[in-house]
C-alpha cells in the first residue's frame, strides 16, 4: 500500500516522498491513461487491438494483435466484450489516446494502452509477427477464485450433475416471478440464519441477477465449512424458463 | 514491566505507520496504539467493524465485510437500511469503517465511513492535477505502483514502476535512486 511504502521510503532516508492517495481510479477518473506492463501485453488474457491500417499491420504488429483499424472501431464494438481487459496501440498518441476515450465513453471499464505505442514495443524488443491479420476476437473469461462456469452451473440446472446444488439468493419478491427448476431459494440477507435449509454434503451453486449477491452468499457458505461457489451472469426467469446471459 | 512497555512504544507508533495504507484494514496493532480514541469513538456510536469491503448488494441491502488479519480474518455481513448513513462509502474493494448496532441476532449498519490513510510523518499529498503537470512537464521523479505486480501488468498510471508492500526489501535497493533527495511518489488503487 502507498503510504506504507512511503514510510518505509522515509525511514530509508529519502526526504521528499509525497503519496498520490486517490489512486490509479482518480487519474483514470480524470481522463488520463494506464498502461500494460510489457509481459501482459505479450501473455496476459486480454484483447490486444492495432489500430493502425491493416497494411501496417501486416507489415509487422505486436504478436497476438488483433487489427481493427481506428476508424472502423465503433462498428466493431458488438465484437469487443466489454468485461475484457483491452490494450491499444497505434502509430500516433492521439489516435490511441482518442480510441482508449471511446472506449471509456461505451462503458469498457479496463483500457491500458501499450507504452510508446508500436515504436516503443519494438523498440524495447518486443516480440512481432508478419503477414494478413487477424479480426476476430477470441476472449474468454478466466473464471475467478470460488466462481462455478457456466457449463458446471446448466448441468446443476439440468439434473446432469447431481452432487451440485442451485441455491437462489435472490429476494423473495424475485424469486416469486420465477426460478431455475429444483432450486433452493434462501435470500442472501438470510443464508446465515438458514444453514439448516441447505445441504451440506453437495456442491452449493449460488446465483443471484448479476453474481454480486451469488458471491457474498457463497463467503458466508464456505465460512460454515460448505463447499459453495457462485455463478456470474445476467439472469431473469419467468416460471420455470431463465435467461443466462453472459 | 514498565521498561519493557516503554521500549514498545516506538514499535506501535512504526506498526501504526506500517499497518495504515490505501485499502488496508485495520488490525489490533492500531487499536494498541490508540486505545483512548478507540474507546471513545466505540462508546459514542456503538460497536463498529472496520476492514475491507468484499461485497455489497443494494438488493439485499447487505454488505459484506473482511475484518480481521491473517488466519483470524473473517467475512461478516451487515445489513444496512434507510436509515443507514453513508452507504456509498461500503464499495466492493475498498476500506469502510461501519458503525452498527444488533437487532435480532444480526448487525445493522448505522454509520459507515470511509477508512482513510494516514500519512506517515514528513510524507505529503499530492492530488492529481499536480501529478498530472509533474508527468506531462516530464519531471525528473520516480513514480511507484505500490498495488499487487498483477494489478500493476494490468495497467499503471505513466512511467510507474512496480514495488508492492511485500517486495520493499527485495526491490528498493535496486529500483529506487541513489539520490535521497529525489521526488518519490506513492500510488495504489485508492482510498475508498
Amino acid at each position: 500500500m502507498s503510504t506504507k511504502i512511503a514510510g518505509l521510503a522515509k525511514k530509508d532516508g529519502y526526504k521528499n516522498v509525497k503519496v498520490y492517495l486517490d489512486g490509479q481510479p482518480a487519474w483514470v477518473k480524470a481522463g488520463n491513461m494506464v498502461y500494460a506492463s510489457k509481459g501482459n501485453i505479450a501473455k496476459g488474457n486480454i484483447v490486444l487491438i492495432d489500430l493502425r491500417s491493416i497494411k501496417k499491420s501486416e507489415a509487422g504488429r505486436i504478436a497476438r494483435s488483433i487489427s481493427i483499424p481506428y476508424e472502423t472501431l465503433d462498428d466493431r464494438l458488438d465484437d469487443i466484450p466489454t468485461k475484457a481487459p483491452i490494450v491499444l496501440y497505434s502509430d500516433s498518441i492521439e489516435e490511441a489516446d482518442e480510441a482508449a476515450e471511446d472506449l471509456r465513453d461505451e462503458g469498457y471499464k479496463k483500457i491500458a494502452l501499450v507504452a510508446g505505442n508500436y515504436a516503443g514495443w519494438v523498440k524495447t524488443g518486443g516480440k512481432t509477427v508478419t503477414g494478413p491479420v487477424v479480426t476476430d476476437v477470441s476472449w474468454v473469461r478466466k473464471l475467478a477464485k470460488g466462481e462455478v462456469g457456466k457449463e458446471d452451473f446448466m448441468k446443476a440446472v439440468s439434473g446432469a450433475d447431481t452432487g451440485a446444488v442451485i441455491l437462489d439468493v435472490r429476494t423473495t419478491d424475485e424469486a416469486s416471478e420465477g426460478g431455475f427448476k429444483n432450486a433452493i431459494a434462501v435470500p442472501l440477507d438470510q443464508v446465515g440464519s438458514r444453514l439448516a435449509d441447505i445441504p451440506k454434503d453437495k456442491k452449493i451453486y449460488a446465483h443471484c441477477t448479476t453474481g454480486a449477491r451469488a458471491d457474498m452468499a457463497a463467503q458466508e457458505l464456505n465460512k460454515n465449512g460448505y463447499k459453495a461457489f457462485f455463478f456470474v451472469a445476467n439472469i431473469s426467469c419467468t416460471g420455470n424458463d431463465c435467461t443466462v446471459e453472459d | 514491566m514498565k521498561r519493557s512497555m516503554i521500549k514498545l512504544i516506538p514499535f506501535f507508533i512504526m506498526a501504526s505507520f506500517l499497518v495504515t495504507g490505501c485499502n488496508h484494514d485495520t488490525s489490533s496493532t492500531v487499536k494498541a496504539a490508540k486505545p483512548a480514541i478507540e474507546a471513545k469513538t466505540q462508546k459514542s456510536k456503538g460497536p463498529v467493524y472496520k476492514g475491507k469491503v468484499v461485497g455489497k448488494s443494494n438488493k439485499a441491502k447487505s454488505i459484506s465485510i473482511v475484518v480481521g488479519k491473517g488466519k483470524k480474518a473473517k467475512t461478516i455481513m451487515v445489513k444496512f437500511d434507510k436509515n443507514t448513513k453513508g452507504v456509498e462509502h461500503a464499495a466492493k474493494g475498498h476500506a469502510s469503517i461501519i458503525f452498527y448496532d444488533m437487532r435480532d441476532g444480526q448487525p445493522w449498519a448505522t454509520v459507515i465511513k470511509p477508512k482513510l490513510a494516514k500519512l506517515p510523518k514528513g510524507v505529503s499529498e499530492i492530488k492529481t492535477a499536480d501529478l498530472k503537470t509533474l508527468i506531462d512537464a516530464k519531471t525528473d521523479f520516480v513514480l511507484i505502483d505500490a498495488r499487487p505486480g498483477k494489478r500493476y501488468a494490468a495497467s499503471h498510471m505513466p512511467g510507474a514502476i512496480s514495488i508492492g508492500t511485500k517486495a520493499y526489501k527485495k526491490k528498493a535497493a535496486s529500483a529506487l535512486p541513489k539520490d535521497k533527495d529525489k521526488l518519490l511518489i506513492m500510488y495504489c488503487g485508492g482510498p475508498t
